[in-house]
C-alpha cells in the first residue's frame, strides 16, 4: 500500500483496559472525502476508537497512517496537528465566551508578542468560516445564546479553522429536530465534496443510510464488516452489528387498576407544561420523547427534586410535598437516575452504604449504625439482583455501569420504594447487562410495584410499556395504549411539526 | 491517564479497597514513626517519657481544631473561620468567669458561642448556598472583629484559678488537654464509623448529587459539621485561656491552617469525601513533633517553618504517589 490510498488508516490497534481488550486488533480506514459510518453497539469500541483518534486515551498497539504517513497521536494536541476534528455528542464549549473566543480557544490570533488577543480579527475569520455554514451565527455573541444545533455548527466552524481534513462526529443529532438534521445532512455533504473525510458515529440507521458511503461495523471490540451503504439494508446492518437475530422477548403485562400515583398539572417553566397522568400498581409506563423534551425534567420533579411552578402530586391519594426528595422517598418514590456517576453513586462508598442511603434509620439502633444487619440486607437485596462480584462491600465505583445499575435499584427496594422512576435505564450498559435490567424491570411490575420508564431507544420503550406517554417541548401530547405502541406512532408524536409537513 | 506497562496500583487498591482507609492510616502513622526514630538519633531528649508527653499537649490544640476541620472537609467544605470563633468564645467565656458567673455556666456559654459561628456558617453554605471557603472567609474577618470590639482589643486577665486547674491539671500523669483530646478523637471516631450521619457526611462529601437523590438530608449534614467544628473551636479556646490564664481576642492566628494541614496529612482530601480521624490525629502529632523536635534541636523558627511546609507538601506527594491515581 505504497500509494496513500486512504486519508486515514488505523492498522492492527489494540486497546485494554484492566480486565477488558476494548479493542481487539482493529483495521480501520477511510478515504478521502469519504462519509464512513463507525457502528455498533453501546459498548462496542466506538467510544474507545474515538477516544484513540482523538488522543485522549491512546492505543497500546498498533499504527494510525495519515494520508499514508504513519503518525503518533498520543494527545488532543497531536491529535489536532495530525487532522483530526471531534465533534463531541455533549458540545465541548466554555458557555460565557463568544462564539469567535470558543472557535480560537487554546490557540487565539494575538499581536505584540503574545500579549493581546486580536478580538475583532478573531471574530472576521470565525464569520469567514461560518458565512458558508450558517451565517446568521453572530460570532461576538456568547455561545450559550444559541441553539444547540448552532453551537454544533461553530464546532464544525472550529473543525474547518483548524484546517482538520478528518471530522470525527459521534452521534451529531441526539438533541437535533428532524429539520436541523436534513441542514447538517447537507452541510456533511458539503464538506465531503470539498475533500474532508467525515467519521459519522450514530445509532440511527435512517441517519447512516442517508448520510454515509460506507461503514465500519464493530462489535464486543472487534472488527466485524466494512460495507458498502448501497449494497446493504437497515436489518442487514443490524443482524452485523448485534451479531445474531435480534430476540424480541414478549411483553407481559401485570398491570392492575389500583391507581398509585396521581400527577395532577405538574409543570415547570417551559421545561414541562401542565402534565397530568396516573400511574397504577404493577404497571410499566414508558415516557418517550426527543432529548429536551422535558423527561428529565418530569422525573426531577416527581423525585422532588426541583420546585415545580403549577401543579402537585398524589401517592396513593395523599398530596406529596413538592420540591423535597426525602418526602418523595417516604412516599414510597424512588429515582434511578440518567447520569449514574454523577447522581446516582458515590463511587468510594460501598454498595451497602450506597444502598443504606435512604432507609438508614432501619439500619440504626440508639443513634449507632448497625454495619452487620446493613451488609446482610445488602448481601440478601444484591442477591436477588445477581450484583457481580457478589460483594457489597467493594466500593460501588469499582463495578461496572450494569452491576452499579441494579446497586441503586437495590437501593430503592431495601428502602421499600413502591414508585420506581428510570431514567434512561440501560444508558452506558453493555449489551448481556440490559437484558438483566429489562428482567429486574419486569420482575418489580411483577411484583406489584409501578414503574416509569423514561427511554431515548425505542426498542427499549416498546419492549417494557405497557403503556407510552409522549412528550413533545415539554407536553405530553399521546397517550398510546398496547396496540399502538410501535415506533411510527411514537415517532409521530414526538417529532415537533411546526416546521415541516405534516406526514 | 496514560498506562504505563506495570502499574497495577489500581487494580491492587480495587481489591483492598476496603483496608484502604487503614492502609491509609498506617501510612501517616509510619510517617510519624519515621519522624520519632530521626529525631530521636539526633537528640536524647526527644524520646523521654516527659517529653513525649509535652509533645501531645502542644499538638491537643491543632487537633481539636483539626478533627472538627476533617468532618467539615469530608462533607466537602472548609472552614477557615476556626481561629477567630475560638478567640470570640475564649474573651466571652473569660469575661462571663471573671464577672463572677459559676465556671461551668461560662463554659457552656462559650460553648454556645461556638456552636452559633458554626451555624451561621452552616447555615449560609447549606441554605444560602454560598461556598464554604468564601463564608468562612467572612467568618474569619466577622468573629475576629467581634472579638476585638467586645474587648476594646485587650486581653481578658484574671481566669478563676479553679478554672485553671481544669485544664492544666493531670490524670494519671497524663495533661487534661491530652485526655479531652482522645475522648474528642474517640467520639468523631464513632460519629463518622458508626453512625448514620457518618455516612452522610461521607455521601455528600462524595458525591452530593448523588447523596440529595438519595434522599440524604444534605443541607442538615452540612449544618452538623460546621456546628461540630465550631464547638470544637471553643473546646480549644478553653484550653488556650485555662493555659495561659488569660483570654487574648488575637488568640488563634493561622489555626486554620494548621488544622487543614493536620487533616490532608492524615488522608483527608479537599475534594470532600475522604478523610480519617485517626489520621488527622496522628496528622497533628507529626507536626507537633516535628516542632518540638526542631526546638529541641535549637533550630530557628524559620526554618521550622521551611520544615512544616516540606513535610505537608511531601506528605501529599507521597500520597499521590502511592494512590496510583
Amino acid at each position: 500500500m505504497s500509494s496513500p490510498e486512504y486519508r486515514l488508516s488505523l492498522k492492527n490497534v489494540t486497546k485494554t483496559y484492566p480486565g477488558i481488550v476494548a479493542l481487539d486488533d482493529i483495521t480501520f480506514n477511510v478515504k478521502a472525502g469519504e462519509v464512513h459510518g463507525l457502528l455498533g453497539e453501546n459498548g462496542a469500541g466506538k467510544s474507545t476508537m474515538l477516544n484513540i483518534l482523538s488522543g485522549v486515551r491512546p492505543g497500546d498497539q498498533g499504527q494510525i497512517e495519515i494520508d499514508g504517513k504513519s503518525v503518533e497521536i498520543n494527545n488532543p494536541i497531536a491529535a489536532r496537528e495530525a487532522g483530526i476534528a471531534m465533534i463531541h455528542q455533549e458540545l465541548q464549549h466554555v458557555p460565557e465566551l463568544s462564539v469567535a473566543q470558543n472557535m480560537f480557544l487554546g490557540r487565539p490570533l494575538t499581536r505584540s508578542g503574545r500579549l493581546f488577543v486580536r478580538t475583532r480579527a478573531q471574530e472576521k475569520r470565525a464569520r469567514d468560516v461560518l458565512a458558508d455554514l450558517d451565517p446568521t451565527i453572530d460570532p461576538a455573541a456568547p455561545i450559550k445564546t444559541l441553539k444547540v444545533a448552532q453551537q454544533q455548527i461553530v464546532e464544525i466552524g472550529r473543525a474547518l479553522l483548524e484546517q482538520a481534513s478528518i471530522i470525527a462526529m459521534d452521534e451529531p443529532t441526539s438533541s437535533l429536530t428532524p429539520s436541523e438534521f436534513e441542514r447538517l445532512a447537507e452541510l456533511i455533504k458539503t464538506l465531503s465534496e470539498k475533500g474532508v473525510s467525515i467519521i459519522y458515529v450514530s445509532h440511527k440507521m435512517d441517519e447512516v443510510f442517508q448520510v454515509c458511503q460506507r461503514a465500519t461495523i464493530l462489535r464486543d471490540g472487534k472488527h466485524v464488516a466494512v460495507v458498502d451503504i448501497a449494497d446493504e439494508t437497515e436489518s442487514s446492518i443490524v443482524s452485523k452489528m448485534v451479531g445474531r437475530e435480534v430476540l424480541h422477548a414478549a411483553h407481559t403485562s401485570y398491570a392492575t387498576t389500583e391507581e398509585i400515583l396521581a400527577v395532577d398539572g405538574l409543570g415547570r417553566g417551559k421545561a414541562v407544561i401542565d402534565a397530568n397522568f396516573t400511574l397504577h400498581r404493577g404497571e410499566v409506563l414508558g415516557i418517550s420523547g426527543l432529548v429536551g423534551s422535558g423527561r428529565t425534567e418530569l422525573m426531577r420533579l416527581i423525585a422532588g427534586l426541583d420546585q415545580p411552578s403549577t401543579g402537585q402530586i398524589r401517592v396513593m391519594e395523599k398530596p406529596v410535598r413538592a420540591h423535597d426528595p426525602r418526602a418523595a422517598i417516604r412516599a414510597g418514590i424512588g429515582l434511578v437516575p440518567e447520569e449514574r456517576k454523577r447522581e446516582g453513586i458515590v463511587h468510594a462508598r460501598s454498595v451497602a452504604s450506597n444502598m443504606a442511603l435512604p432507609s438508614m434509620g432501619q439500619f440504626t439502633r440508639s443513634g449507632l449504625l448497625r454495619h452487620g444487619l446493613m451488609h446482610k440486607k445488602a448481601e440478601e437485596v444484591m442477591s436477588d439482583l445477581r450484583l457481580r462480584p457478589p460483594n457489597v462491600r467493594q466500593a460501588i465505583g469499582t463495578f461496572s455501569g450494569g452491576n452499579q445499575q441494579k446497586a441503586i435499584i437495590g437501593r430503592w427496594l431495601a428502602a421499600s420504594t413502591e414508585i420506581f422512576l428510570f431514567d434512561e435505564p440501560t444508558r452506558g450498559i453493555d449489551v448481556g447487562a440490559k437484558s438483566e435490567i429489562y428482567n429486574l424491570i419486569e420482575e418489580l411490575a411483577k411484583a406489584g410495584k409501578a414503574i416509569i420508564v423514561v427511554s431515548s431507544e425505542m426498542p427499549e420503550i416498546i419492549r417494557l410499556s405497557d403503556r407510552v406517554l409522549v412528550m413533545q417541548e415539554g407536553r405530553l401530547v399521546a397517550n398510546l395504549q398496547k396496540n399502538d405502541i410501535t415506533e411510527d406512532r411514537i415517532a409521530h408524536y414526538a417529532i415537533p411539526r411546526k416546521d415541516q409537513a405534516v406526514a | 491517564m496514560t498506562q504505563t506497562p506495570g502499574a497495577d496500583a489500581p487494580s491492587q487498591g480495587l481489591n483492598f479497597f476496603r483496608f484502604n482507609v487503614s492502609l491509609r492510616d498506617a501510612g501517616t502513622i509510619l510517617g510519624l514513626l519515621i519522624i520519632v526514630v530521626v529525631f530521636s538519633l539526633l537528640t536524647p531528649v526527644f524520646l523521654t517519657a516527659p517529653n513525649l508527653i509535652n509533645i501531645l499537649q502542644q499538638s491537643s490544640l491543632n487537633a481539636v481544631i483539626a478533627l472538627g476541620m476533617t468532618l467539615v472537609i469530608i462533607s466537602g467544605g472548609i472552614d477557615l473561620s476556626v481561629g477567630p470563633t475560638a478567640a470570640l468564645s475564649a474573651v466571652i467565656g473569660a469575661t462571663l468567669m471573671v464577672a463572677g458567673v459559676p465556671i461551668y455556666v461560662a463554659i457552656l456559654a462559650a460553648l454556645g458561642v461556638g456552636i452559633l459561628c458554626g451555624l451561621f456558617n452552616g447555615v449560609l453554605v447549606a441554605y444560602a448556598g454560598l461556598q464554604p471557603f468564601i463564608v468562612t472567609l467572612g467568618g474569619l474577618s466577622l468573629y475576629r472583629a467581634l472579638a476585638l470590639i467586645y474587648t476594646g482589643g485587650n486581653p481578658v486577665f484574671g481566669i478563676p484559678p479553679e478554672f485553671r486547674a481544669l485544664t492544666n491539671g493531670t490524670l494519671l500523669g497524663i495533661p487534661n488537654p491530652v485526655i479531652i483530646v482522645a475522648i474528642i478523637a474517640l467520639l468523631l471516631w464513632i460519629l463518622l464509623n458508626k453512625t448514620p450521619l457518618g455516612e452522610y457526611i461521607l455521601a455528600v462529601g462524595g458525591n452530593e448529587e448523588a447523596a440529595r437523590i438519595a434522599g440524604v438530608p444534605v443541607a442538615k449534614t452540612k449544618v452538623a459539621t460546621f456546628v461540630i467544628s465550631g464547638s470544637l473551636a471553643s473546646i480549644a479556646a478553653m484550653i488556650l485561656v485555662g493555659r495561659l490564664g488569660a483570654a487574648e481576642p488575637t488568640i488563634g492566628n493561622l489555626w486554620e491552617l494548621d488544622a487543614i494541614a493536620a487533616a490532608a496529612i492524615g488522608g483527608a482530601s479537599l475534594m470532600g469525601g475522604k478523610g480519617s480521624i485517626v489520621g488527622t490525629l496522628i496528622g497533628a502529632i507529626i507536626l507537633g513533633a516535628l516542632r518540638n523536635g526542631l526546638t529541641l534541636m535549637n533550630v530557628q523558627a524559620f526554618y521550622q517553618l521551611l520544615a512544616t511546609g516540606i513535610i505537608i507538601i511531601a506528605a501529599m506527594l507521597i500520597d499521590r504517589a502511592t494512590r496510583g491515581k
